[in-house]
């Protein structure tokens, strides 16, 4: 029980450390959001007085004169109590919450499932290969994931989109996350077009994403099949299939599930450039934009979301340790 | 990638131009003749009636999804208000040398020093909810942004110096603290009438700021329809005062994160009318099909500017501006660095064509600025005691991600090293980029604003001694920290002269930019515009420029669509 009270303290450390480092991080970047409000309404203007600059961005809720430590207190308190205040970057005046919340469910839609995926699908892959070790499948399938895992995101979306495109024969659509005609609502036409356009972004990053599962499954495995207990099974006549999953998987499988733990965590933050490339409106590419217009709001909404996100995902992966592993349980 | 935000900022820029109204081609105290501004544009954009019906679907980069909020006073959304829903008082064309067409107002007329105006406000115009408008509308648009601060986005009651804005009848009586022509483009042309009924009541009355403005009622040639993060979509509004229009009944505006997926809509003709840069464009969008058409006007330069601060030792140098200004050969930066998209610039600052009527050539080819001179640029080097034992160092900040800006600091760089002069460039994220460029902590910037509706706009920000700040400070566009008391003699003398005057002054304060090289112009910023014939006609082109034809210029798009029409609908 200590184990998990230990990991529980430290992930209200890591929470409050994070979030620190979320509010002070952003303002020591270079610029700041009067700058960015300059430029983007005033580049050709000698008129707008950095006064009126204040003004609008006061009007707006932010006030860039206060004490740097009031500030802090104020943000700790906004954060815990979901006050997360309004957009002051290219977004000026939307609530921070409605701008996340209409890009979240599409990036947890097409991250979320295509991580999963990638995951499970590289974990089975590589169980079978490890297991049959210089078969057929453990022959042709992880070096070819290999080498696509390679290659990067952007590129792979590029060609998907010459592929299956653009052209005469344009069978996908490339751009967008549903046929912009329709209304958004729960009707077979609506569904088939959301499916229709999350398939390539989806099948980008999970050819991208498959390979690196793949390879350090295989590995865990042949290494954990070279174990004593897995020739005591093998011994005792326990069926094949048994001893795969249930012996060598089963432990095979603890490392790699931190590591999927971190990567769920960052489903949050998206993929950046396969939402760029597929003009996805989803979290990444909002978090790119908050970046780049200095919007502090919504930088630190976004910011909390990731943390909260890995180090729940890491909690959880800690429990299943947990539970998966005797010897953290011993230890603890 | 990120030479598209540039593009998205500069987008943004240009319908966020300075001030004033130059003169035109038609006589300034007169105003513009009343009527329709369907018969000001008819010279070739529409010459009679066409049968509605059609959609148009704009692929314009904007960077980030719909906010859906269409609160005119609203910097960062009102490039979907702005022409679309909501309509000037007059439209000024830039792309005629500030020439006028009457919108809401018929016609108006300055006093003898020019220091107030009285707009005739036009009769007959409804708002899109049927409730009629009227000059109280007006008085009442203008008197709000002196109530609210934040609404006065382009400060004319702080900096333009209103003082009162009053009605009577149906004319409207702007009063001034002195000559204030110049910023008759903001007055009349950036801002938008919004409608009393509406903004003295409820959420709009108590917070007009930051209102969201979801359902905008205006007079112009469409109402939103409905607003997704993904898409605007835009119908035709059925009470619009200019008969018969719109044609096109559907506009939609899907946001576009980024080039790429806009470039291939267009280029496949899903859209019909873009405005941002695609590289390789012959092949890539015009070879595509025979109705993709681009066109690039330039409105603005693209410059090298020195540091003329006297801290900077080198650049503060005239012999050293001069040695640049003769090194660098500009058509080669324009075919090299911009694939010849970007016309090359002049040293003189006037974009031309766009500004023909102010170019000085003459004094250009005296000057020895019309062809790249290296013997020139050596002799002056030396003569500023820099030789091969001894050579010019010097580096210049640009923004990373312009690739365009990176291939032409290229070619400027190959120029430099062969009159000895060794370049090194510094790619800076934007942010770092303007804290340098704002302070004047650089020797050499890559930089470029938005011009004005007559060469006066820029070279007034870039010249204009008010305009600029001690090193260490934030200048507000001069940031070559050029200062001389008789230049700014020259911008004064402007807001009040007559239109062959300001001819003349703007040749003059040309001649300093050949006297002095406070900053060395290498190509000209242009609209990126492209459109499809396909089923859309009635599209400003080179030989009817009658609006700045990229989508993101504001009112300019209002006056696009209500001239476009579909083709299919007339059978």
């Amino acid at each position: 029980m200590r184990y998990l009270l230990r990991r529980l303290g430290f992930f209200v450390l890591t929470l409050w450390a994070a979030m620190t480092l979320n509010f002070f991080i952003p303002r020591m970047m270079p610029g700041s959001p009067e700058q960015a409000l300059r430029d983007r309404f005033s580049k050709g203007g000698n008129i707008v007085s950095p006064e009126q600059l204040r003004t609008v961005l006061a009007e707006f809720g932010f006030d860039p004169g206060k004490n740097l430590l009031l500030q802090y207190i104020e943000y700790l308190k906004a954060m815990v109590t979901g006050h997360w205040g309004v957009s002051i970057g290219s977004s000026l005046g939307v609530p921070v919450t409605t701008l996340i919340g209409s890009a979240l469910p599409w990036t947890l839609g097409l991250v979320g499932i295509t991580t999963v995926l990638a995951f499970a699908l590289g974990t089975l892959i590589g169980t079978i290969s490890g297991w049959r070790r210089g078969g057929l499948i453990d022959g042709i399938v992880p070096p070819v994931f290999i080498v696509t895992s390679a290659l990067p995101y952007f590129w792979v979306a590029l060609l998907f989109i010459s592929l299956f495109a653009i052209g005469d024969h344009a069978i996908l659509p490339n751009d967008f996350n549903y046929d912009q005609g329709l209304t958004p609502g729960f009707n077979g036409e609506f569904i088939l077009s959301v499916l229709k356009h999350g398939i390539l972004p989806a099948a980008t990053i999970l050819i991208t994403a498959v390979g690196g599962w793949i390879l350090t499954m295989r590995n865990n495995m042949i290494t954990t099949l070279a174990e004593d207990y897995v020739r005591m099974a093998r011994a005792k006549g326990i069926p094949n299939r048994r001893i795969m999953f249930g012996y060598a998987g089963r432990n095979a499988f603890l490392p790699n599930l931190s590591g999927f733990a971190m990567s769920l965590g960052f489903v949050i933050s998206g993929t950046i450039l396969v939402e760029y490339v597929f003009n996805y409106p989803g979290l990444g590419y909002m978090f790119y934009n908050a970046t780049v217009s200095t919007d502090y709001p919504l930088l630190q909404a976004l910011f909390l979301l990731v943390t909260l996100a890995v180090l729940i995902c890491v909690l959880l992966c800690d429990f299943a340790v947990f539970l998966l592993d005797p010897r953290a349980r011993t230890k603890g | 990638m990120r030479g598209i935000t540039r593009i998205a900022v500069a987008a943004i820029a240009v319908g966020a131009l300075t001030a004033g109204c130059g003169g035109g081609d038609k006589p300034i105290g007169s105003g513009a003749s009343s009527g329709n501004p369907s018969s000001s544009t008819s010279s070739g954009g529409s010459t009679g009636q066409y049968k509605k019906g059609g959609t148009v679907t704009i692929a314009n980069v904007g960077g980030q999804t719909w906010p859906c909020q269409f609160n005119p006073f609203n910097p960062s959304v009102n490039g979907v208000a702005g022409g679309f829903v909501y309509e000037p008082l007059t439209f000024v064309n830039v792309l005629k040398a500030g020439a006028t067409t009457p919108m809401l107002a018929t016609d108006f007329a300055w006093s003898p020093k020019k220091d107030s105006i009285v707009f005739t406000i036009r009769d007959g115009v409804k708002w899109s909810d049927g409730q009629p408008f009227s000059a109280d509308d007006v008085v009442y648009t203008f008197n709000l942004m002196k109530a609210q601060p934040a609404l006065d986005i382009y400060a004319l009651w702080t900096g333009a110096g209103l003082t009162s804005v009053t009605a009577a009848g149906n004319k409207v009586t702007l009063k001034f603290k002195g000559a204030a022509e110049p910023y008759f483009f903001n007055f009349a042309n950036q801002v938008d009438i919004v409608p009393k009924h509406i903004w003295s009541t409820g959420e709009a009355a108590s917070k007009p700021a930051t209102w969201a403005d979801p359902k905008p009622v205006g007079t112009g040639p469409y109402t939103v329809e409905s607003c997704t993060p993904n898409n605007i979509s835009y119908a035709a509004n059925a009470n619009y005062w200019q008969p018969g229009k719109p044609y096109i009944q559907k506009v939609q505006y899907p946001a576009y994160l980024d080039n790429n997926p806009a470039n291939l809509d267009l280029a496949s003709g899903k859209a019909q009318w873009g405005g941002q840069y695609i590289p390789n464009i012959d092949k890539f969008y015009k070879s595509k099909a025979p109705e993709n058409n681009y066109w690039f006007p330039p409105t603005a330069n693209v410059a090298l500017v020195p540091n003329n601060d006297p801290s900077r030792p080198a650049t503060s140098k005239l012999a050293v501006r001069q040695a640049l200004a003769y090194a660098i050969d500009r058509e080669q930066v324009s075919k090299i660095g911009e694939s010849g998209y970007q016309p090359a610039a002049n040293q003189t600052g006037v974009v031309t064509p766009t500004f023909d009527k102010y170019f000085d050539k003459d004094a250009l080819t005296t000057a020895g600025y019309d062809k790249p001179n290296v013997e020139k640029a050596k002799q002056l080097l030396q003569s500023a005691g820099y030789s091969s034992s001894n050579p010019l160092k010097l580096s210049v900040i640009t923004v990373t991600g312009y690739t365009d800006w990176d291939a032409s600091l290229a070619v400027i760089k190959q120029n430099l090293a062969a009159v000895g002069i060794e370049l090194s460039v510094q790619d800076l994220q934007q942010q770092s980029y303007n804290q340098k460029l704002y302070t004047g902590d650089y020797d050499l910037a890559y930089s470029s604003l938005s011009g004005g509706p007559t060469p006066y706009y820029e070279l007034r920000q870039l010249l204009y001694s008010k305009n600029t700040a001690p090193i260490g400070k934030q200048a507000n566009s001069n940031y070559s920290r050029y200062s001389n008391p008789e230049v700014d003699k020259l911008f004064d003398q402007y807001a009040s002269a007559d239109p062959d005057t300001q001819v003349k002054l703007i040749k003059q304060i040309s001649s300093f930019m050949i006297k002095d090289v406070p900053l060395i112009p290498t190509t000209e910023s242009v609209d990126w515009y492209q459109y499809n014939t396909k089923d859309i006609e009635g599209w400003p082109t080179q030989d009817n420029p009658y609006a700045q034809p990229a989508p993101y210029n504001i009112p300019d798009a209002g006056q696009v669509l209500t001239n476009l029409y579909s083709k299919s609908a007339q059978k």
